[in-house]
């Protein structure tokens, strides 16, 4: 039997039962679609990530991108995989008919990708990478730019990448130095250096367009004068045709994980010659850039949740084989060992990994349907939406990045000393796991987002509309008798939540200035983080409980029963982490602000 | 060109397959299905043929109402129609009342070339596509790994023990695909958008005007009796294990 490395069965009760996805399709820009056909896009999306993807998902890794001659070599799998994407429409599947594409849920584009991620993490960000740019171009690009650059690019015979940190601007974005010199020919000249930019070069596709951060020479200081271009590796050439516009790959990353894309370092301009297309208007590079860096953060927090799964499944399938020991009261040693999943320990260790991949699954589905939404409402609903999806968005990013490495590390911990060799795919789950707190903003800077941004724009607009939808599913789980307990303890962390909240915003911003406000912005992010997902894990006891009211055949029992066993897991062993986090956020004397360098001697 | 693809509706082959308790049947309870992968192959390839020659593809499926999501699969595909052919008398039909229902819906249109997989992995007969060929009265290839098709005939490669037969046949005929002959495309996001608005087609057997008697009856399904568990021959040295192994070999198991 191939290997698992996501439930079906979990996906379609998210999809189906938990969010009820085809509530979409009553707004006429999604009435074409219908819950079959989100099962038949589900169910390709399973094949493919069956067949297409899990079976290079270790050779990827074995043999890496390297670089040679100054260009980067990939897997040749890559370049089947992205015709693939290309032909079956899958890269521009979001966009409305009239850019050739299908107008799909970003719900159930999502799911699709959270399988291949899951599948193949490293084989699945080349057509993502390219989702996002052509999304850029789509919605700020000219038509002329469309027309030039979106059939190639959603086709899969041209890569996408998003080329924005730099040398010296990392997370610090507001330091880009790339110049951008106005022509009298409708381009501009660039020069400069990007650093850590995915699939920036390689023999999978025929070109290479990146979308790119730069300063117009001459513009203001800081994030206001940054602009955004697309600048192809070759260029339409005046004579027809394509020609190299002096996009230098000057080095690759040697990574610990992902190993299967490569991360390039472009040197752009050496030969004086880069052309860059300015994409909308000047200065307005970063807001724009930020609709992708958005989309790209929740990405992220997919690939996170789908590296989980799929280790998850690996270590659930071990455990239920290797018999080892026996139950602590079984003190007769000629008695049969029992499996591994007997131990409650390793049960522990189960339902840690279930926990977090399935809570953020659900979350990440959660911000899907509320971009979803955003898009078809208008006036003050769509606004309500956008505003749930900005607040949420860091938390998508960083919980399953973070909770990540601690559920992929378990998944080796199941395993035992096995887990740490190359045998299994556990530890190549967990070295493929580590990047993502890093990648697309760090926790860090997640959490000043969260903390410092989204919780107080508009007045705390968003954060007060965000407990509405907590208090919504506390009073559903509440007229559930099994549920009440639950509901009352989402409802006190809800509530520690606010108090913790006003005393940073109130008490420590306004006292103390910003230095102090969002220096445990990080541990704010982590303490918000497992409330947020006891909402999810809430959520599905309901549609599982609700489920169970109709009497299912008893496997199917099991499966709603493991749903709310999980929840419990989670109220029991994630949630009450608040109690000491909240502790630490409202006691904080700030002492990693006033900690001078020198005390770092030793 | 008109081409027609048979198409049955099978468990998956990672499903758990469980015998019901009375033997009439498997359970059906948390199985997915899927299309025959090997009639997976035969709709690949006449979406070839028809890209190549023009024309269209129907498909044609014998099942109760699931058996649409595989016509559906087919035609997101890039089929072009569908006949479903769905009735209770016809639920477990032997290989010869499956192959007469197909033969009557398929009689009644145009068709240039009959893809069936060679068979399903579900009962494994191997038998519908052969009946079908007969009762169509038209010439059948089983079996084959190579097709080509030009000129009103058609070309086929078809694997023996120990060589290949090339088979040249007039049109038009049936043939029976195996594993080899393509690689099935996946359904593309376009292709299930389209399929949805594909005319299917929904007959019985009283509008196909066939009998339902069966001539070949299922009295039992039971699983296979579980095997013994097998034996590791111990001893120390190596000379002694292969002396316990011929001993076994000989006096146990009674092979030598």
């Amino acid at each position: 039997m191939a290997e698992k490395f996501v439930s079906e069965k979990t996906i379609k009760f998210l999809v189906h039962d938990v969010f009820d996805v085809s509530q979409l399709v009553q707004y006429p820009y999604f009435s074409d679609h219908s819950r079959e056909v989100f099962d038949m896009v589900l169910d390709t999306a399973l094949k493919m990530g069956e067949d297409l993807y899990r079976p290079y998902f270790e050779e990827m890794d074995r043999l890496p991108v390297s670089l040679v001659n100054g260009r980067v070599k990939v897997h040749p799998h890559v370049r089947t995989i992205m015709k693939e994407c290309g032909a079956g429409g899958w890269i521009g599947a979001e966009f409305p008919y009239e850019t050739g594409g299908q107008q799909l849920p970003l719900t159930i584009s999502l799911l699709s990708e959270f399988i291949f991620n899951a599948a193949n993490y490293s084989a699945a960000v080349f057509a993502s990478l390219t989702t996002g740019a052509a999304g850029l171009i789509e919605s700020f690009g000219s038509h002329e730019m469309k027309e030039k650059y979106l059939p190639k690019m959603m086709s899969g015979e041209w890569q996408g990448t998003m080329a924005l940190t730099e040398p010296q601007a990392g997370s610090s974005l507001s330091d880009v130095t790339t110049v951008a010199e106005p022509t009298d020919k409708g381009y501009f000249k660039l020069k400069g250096q990007k650093i850590f930019i995915s699939a920036a070069d390689h023999d999978g596709v025929d070109n290479i367009v990146h979308l790119l951060l730069a300063k117009i020479k001459g513009a203001p200081a800081g994030v206001k004068g940054i602009s955004l271009f697309v600048v192809p590796r070759e260029r339409f050439a005046d004579e027809g045709g394509l020609e190299f516009n002096d996009v230098n790959s000057a080095g690759i990353y040697h990574k610990m994980g992902y190993r299967g894309s490569p991360i390039v370092q472009l040197g752009l301009g050496e030969e004086n010659n880069c052309r860059g297309w300015l994409v909308g208007e000047p200065n307005r590079g970063l807001a724009y850039m930020f609709q992708m860096m958005n989309g790209a953060r929740i990405g992220v927090g997919l690939g996170a949740a789908g590296i989980a799964s799929a280790a998850y499944y690996a270590s659930l399938q071990y455990t239920k084989e290797r018999l080892q020991g026996r139950k602590l009261s079984q003190k007769d040693p000629s008695t049969p060992q029992i499996a591994l999943i007997e131990h409650s320990d390793i049960k522990r260790m189960l339902l840690l990994q279930r926990a977090v991949v399935e809570g953020s699954l659900a979350l990440l589905t959660q911000c899907a349907i509320y971009h979803d939404l955003e898009k078809v409402l208008e006036g003050d609903q769509s606004e309500k939406y956008n505003l749930l999806l900005e607040l949420l968005t860091p938390v998508a990013k960083s919980y399953p990045s973070e909770m990540g490495i601690l559920s992929t590390s378990a998944g080796i911990q199941c395993l035992g000393g096995y887990g740490y060799c190359e045998e299994f795919p556990l530890e190549q789950h967990y070295r493929d796991m580590r990047i993502h707190p890093i990648h697309e903003g760090t926790t860090g800077i997640q959490g000043m987002d969260l903390l410092g941004r989204k919780m107080t724009m508009k007045g705390g607009k968003a954060a007060q509309l965000y407990i509405e939808e907590l208090q919504k599913t506390i009073q559903e789980a509440r007229e559930i008798e099994s549920l009440r307990k639950y509901a009352g303890d989402l409802e006190s962390a809800a509530k520690i939540l606010q108090k913790v909240t006003a005393h940073l915003t109130s008490e420590v911003a306004a006292k103390k200035g910003p230095d102090y406000f969002l220096a445990d912005a990080t541990v704010y992010l982590e303490f918000f983080g497992y409330i947020c997902i006891a909402w999810q894990w809430l959520k599905i006891a309901v549609s599982a409980v609700k489920a169970l009211e109709s009497n299912p055949a008893e496997k199917d029992a099991d499966f709603y029963k493991g749903k709310i066993l999980t929840m419990q897991y989670h109220y029991g062993y994630e949630l009450p982490k608040i109690n000491g986090l909240a502790e630490i956020l409202t006691n904080s004397e700030g002492i990693t602000v006033d900690a001078t360098e020198n005390l770092f001697e030793d | 060109m008109n081409i027609v693809v048979c198409v049955k509706q099978v468990p998956d082959t990672e499903a758990l397959i469980k015998v019901k308790a009375d033997g009439s049947g498997i359970d059906e309870g948390g199985i997915k299905w899927v299309m025959n992968p090997y009639d997976e192959f035969g709709v690949e390839e006449a979406l070839k043929l028809k890209e190549k020659n023009g024309g269209d593809v129907t498909i044609v499926s014998v099942g109760p109402a699931r058996a649409l999501e595989t016509i559906r699969t087919a035609l997101a595909m890039g089929a072009e129609k569908g006949i479903h052919i769905n009735d209770p008398a016809l639920e477990g039909a032997d290989a010869y009342t499956t192959a007469s229902a197909l033969a009557a819906a398929i009689k009644e249109i145009p068709h240039d070339i009959v893809f069936c997989g060679m068979r399903a992995i579900d009962d494994d007969a191997g038998q519908v596509g052969s009946i079908l060929a007969e009762l169509l009265g038209i010439p059948q290839v089983t079996v084959v790994t190579k097709l080509e098709v030009a000129d009103g005939k058609a070309t086929a490669v078809k694997a023996i023990e120990g060589a290949q037969l090339v088979i040249e046949t007039s049109l038009p005929c049936v043939i029976t695909a195996a594993k080899g002959l393509n690689e099935p495309r996946y359904a593309s996001l376009p292709g299930i958008m389209k399929a949805k608005k594909k005319p299917v087609d929904v007959k019985d057997a009283a509008a196909l005007g066939i009998s339902v008697a069966a001539k070949a009856k299922i009295v039992k399904m039971m699983p296979p009796p579980e095997r013994a568990p097998g034996k590791i021959v111990g001893g120390e040295e190596a000379a002694e294990k292969a002396a316990q192994l011929v001993k076994l070999l000989r006096e146990e198991a009674k092979v030598i």
